[in-house]
């Protein structure tokens, strides 16, 4: 480095005029859609909360697959200061090319929700990469959503110092939603197997006429009298797990996200299902998917993440 | 169809306006403005609730229609007059809360099932009459908007009988004996809207849930009744 550059000021002559602010460098005004909530700084969670940043957001692509997720702490999350209590990961499974994804929600009366959304996650994603590799067919989701299960009773037993938790205890420590599935290659287009715990949904984008197909039944559908607030979070696994497959067509882009893009987007025919229609038409940098989720619109302050696979164009199966 | 453009929860506030609360008219009045004054100075929850009060006695009379209360000015004005006639609370409930639901979902919203948050300082005068309108509008499957119901009883109010109103046992209260009737209602409003406040931070999340908090100087009225 030239250090003189930096002590130029202090040499006598005259400091450099700044640079023109290049037009690309204009910051990012946040996206509102209709109304907007309040606009403030956002606050710090808890001190011990330092492992759940504000955002997340990753991306890369297979030579037939495209990922992209990305992670946003909501406004009233912000305003109270409590952490990002949403998760996403995904991985490649290598010897296969297909894509393992988990998506899970905190549940906010839990105390360690944003802890048991991530270890849901994880632990889903590493249990998808073994089953992948250890045999042909579909994926036993059920031993998925077991092994998550089992991952948080053993964090609650470390956190309660070696004790053998009662299934309450963990739910009140950790309780999530979980969607886990697979993106797997296909000579005919790739196919998306899914499972979920709870309320977190998945569709699948129509990219030429923008439309959302609902893989699970949602929550807040136009035909719900009231919102339902029955939901049976992870540690609990249900007698029978909700489940779907969809060949991924071409224009067609999976999304998997937690209700808090879930709630705003609706069935998708308004200004959020636009917006994000319009910009998932083909992949986007996961820094802008991140700024994009981040819209602002009144009401609608939970956390939100959502993740995307598309089918590469022309791609061959690997 | 129009996109949504918010979940809200209803929340109902009925207030004893009979004769015998006349003493404490005062503690309803500044209970109401505090309650109008802690959802104004949380914006971001206040958004999410929709408020109405109503003042019941003989009847039922608007105290405030449902409303946002950050763009709310007036505030809800008590009127002490005639008896305690639960029977017309549930009449009237059984009305105004699926037109109110109906109204809003016309609005764009959808809707988390209401909440009623009932104070009362006497035993029904209308006998047993109340009781066949009370279950209907708590039966979810003859009034699919059924509300939970949160009940609160102060002086001459009996355990037992709130236990009956509220929907959960969880959610009747009863002043302890001895307690001073207009601390009570002070009391009963700070737990509201502690309540409300609370409940409007677990809306749009993972988990919906009613918070319940239980007022000072009350005990959970399955606790006395038992």
């Amino acid at each position: 480095m030239d250090r003189r550059r930096l002590h130029s000021a202090d040499d006598g002559r005259a400091a450099a005029p700044a640079p023109p602010v290049a037009p690309w460098a204009v910051p990012w005004q946040r996206i509102t859609v209709g109304t907007p909530g309040p606009e403030f700084e956002a606050r710090p969670p808890g001190q011990y909360a330092f492992d759940f940043p504000d955002t997340e957001c990753d991306g890369w692509s297979t030579s037939s697959l495209c990922l992209r997720f990305a992670s946003v702490r909501g406004a009233k999350h912000r305003y109270y200061r409590q952490p990002r209590q949403d998760a996403a990961r995904a991985a490649v499974h290598e010897e296969s090319g297909s894509i393992v994804f988990a998506v899970a929600d905190g549940v906010s009366s839990a105390s360690s929700s944003e802890l048991g959304a991530v270890e849901a996650c994880r632990s889903s994603v590493e249990r998808m990469l073994y089953l992948l590799s250890s045999g042909e067919g579909e994926l036993d989701f059920r031993d998925v959503v077991l092994h998550a299960a089992e991952r948080l009773r053993q964090l609650a037993m470390w956190r309660l110092g070696g004790r053998e938790p009662e299934a309450g205890e963990v739910a009140g420590l950790y309780a999530t939603t979980l969607v886990a599935g697979v993106v797997r290659p296909d000579p005919a287009g790739p196919t998306a197997e899914l499972c979920r715990i709870a309320d977190s949904v998945a569709w699948v984008l129509d990219r030429s006429n923008g439309r959302y197909q609902p893989l699970f039944s949602s929550k807040t559908g136009s035909d719900t009298l009231l919102v339902s607030n029955e939901v049976t979070p992870l540690p609990h696994v249900p007698e029978v797990l909700e489940h779907a497959s969809v060949r991924l067509e071409s224009g067609h882009a999976l999304l998997v996200g937690t209700d808090g893009f879930a709630d705003p987007l609706g069935d998708g025919d308004g200004q959020v299902g636009a917006l994000f229609a319009h910009h998932l038409a083909a992949p986007t940098s996961p820094a802008w998917l991140a700024h994009l989720l981040d819209f602002s619109r009144e009401t609608f302050d939970d956390d939100r993440t959502l993740l995307v696979i598309w089918r590469q164009m022309g791609a061959a199966a690997e | 169809m129009a996109e949504t453009k918010g979940v809200l929860l209803p929340a109902y506030v009925l207030a004893d306006e009979s004769g015998s609360m006349g003493p404490y008219k005062e503690e309803l009045s500044n209970g109401l403005i505090s309650l109008c004054e802690g959802l104004r100075a949380e914006p971001m929850v206040a958004a999410k609730l929709r408020l109405a009060v109503l003042g019941f006695s003989d009847d039922v009379e608007v105290r405030l229609a449902v409303a946002d209360m950050r763009h709310e000015t007036s505030l809800p004005q008590v009127e002490i007059r005639g008896l305690t006639n639960y029977k017309a609370v549930f009449d009237d409930l059984l009305d105004r809360i699926p037109s109110d639901i109906q109204w809003l979902r016309g609005e764009g919203y959808k809707v988390h099932r209401p909440v009623v948050f009932f104070l009362s300082d006497g035993q029904p005068t209308d006998r047993g009459a109340w009781r066949k309108p009370h279950g209907r509008l708590t039966d979810r499957a003859q009034t699919p908007t059924a509300p939970n119901i949160v009940a609160c009883g102060i002086g001459d109010a009996q355990a037992r009988t709130m236990v009956e109103v509220a929907t959960r046992p969880e959610f009747a209260f009863v002043a302890k004996p001895g307690t001073d009737i207009g601390r009570a209602v002070a009391e009963f409003f700070h737990a509201l809207t502690a309540s409300l406040v609370a409940s409007g931070q677990a809306l749009n999340s993972g988990s919906p849930q009613l918070v319940v908090n239980r007022p000072e100087q009350f005990s959970m009225a399955i606790d006395e009744v038992g």
